[in-house]
């Protein structure tokens, strides 16, 4: 069955290149990927439309992707959601430290379609 | 330790290319032709970072080659459907990437910045500045068939 996805980037143009970059891997999603423009708005989105996976930027304003793994996790109706990081930050400590608060994946921009569906692949 | 204009000069070309090659599929090459501007409107994308040096990335494209790149981003190739909004979106995320391939390389060597989120100004005669003690780092690339000017302005935090 095909997965649920939502993107989230501040970045519009980011949000369609993560989008397309999916396609193209050729990975099993739904035909609408959901979008959100920080942690504030995926938050809200995904109360209303649960999805399987959420791929989210880091940097933000607003709600950054730090925080918004934060909260995700708090919620027990997000147990089961796949969380991936896409970020230009490629620190290990940083990495480590994202998936220790409930972060599923990391990917590091730029990326390639390889890329992604390496990582996204475990979760399809 | 203090960070050589030469590793970060570096840094600078080889995260260029990694960006434009990857997302772009852009072929990136040290212009070895003097910089003279860009002819009319051009878009800046600038983006500030502090830690062990402190300054601001900025990568700066004529109108035409800012739409060429948000073009291949996007992987829209009828360029002229493309917002001003996207383009100038699309110069905030190349700095973005941009700083992001040279922060990996700083933190590789043991040293850390925190970058800040990118902005994009158009006009003419474009460049940012930092003040008088400020170091600096200018290259001149070809993407394909334009150009870009990249500056890298920095100091060593007092």
């Amino acid at each position: 069955m095909a997965k649920t996805l939502m993107v989230v980037d501040d970045s519009a143009t980011m949000r369609k290149i993560i989008t397309r970059t999916i396609r193209k891997a050729g990975l099993s999603v739904a035909d609408e990927i959901l979008e959100a423009g920080d942690g504030g708005e995926a938050l809200e989105k995904i109360k209303s439309n649960p999805v399987d996976i959420v791929l989210c930027d880091i940097n933000m304003p607003g709600m950054n992707g730090l925080e918004f793994v934060k909260q995700a996790r708090q919620d027990p109706a997000n147990a089961n959601t796949k969380i991936i990081m896409i970020s230009t930050e490629s620190a290990d400590d940083l990495i480590e430290g994202v998936k220790a608060d409930g972060a599923d994946g990391y990917v590091t921009k730029p990326f390639t379609p390889e890329t992604i569906q390496k990582e996204l692949s475990p979760f399809m | 330790m203090a960070i050589a204009q030469e590793s970060l000069s570096q840094a600078l070309l080889e995260g260029t290319r990694e960006v434009f090659e990857t997302m772009m599929f852009m072929t990136v090459e040290q212009s070895n032709e003097m910089y003279e501007g860009i002819d009319g409107e051009a878009l800046l994308g600038s983006i500030t970072f502090e830690g062990v040096i402190e300054g601001c990335l900025g990568i700066c494209t004529s109108i035409d080659s800012a739409r060429m790149i948000a073009g291949n981003m996007t992987g829209n190739d009828d360029l002229d459907t493309l917002s001003s909004v996207e383009i100038a979106d699309a110069m905030g995320e190349v700095a973005n990437m941009v700083m992001g391939a040279i922060k990996g390389r700083l933190v590789e060597s043991g040293d850390d910045i925190h970058v800040s989120i990118p902005t994009v100004v158009r006009g003419t005669e474009l460049q940012n500045s930092l003040g008088d003690d400020a170091q600096e780092i200018t290259e001149t690339v070809s993407l394909d068939d334009s150009i870009a000017r990249l500056t890298l302005l920095y100091r060593f935090p007092e």
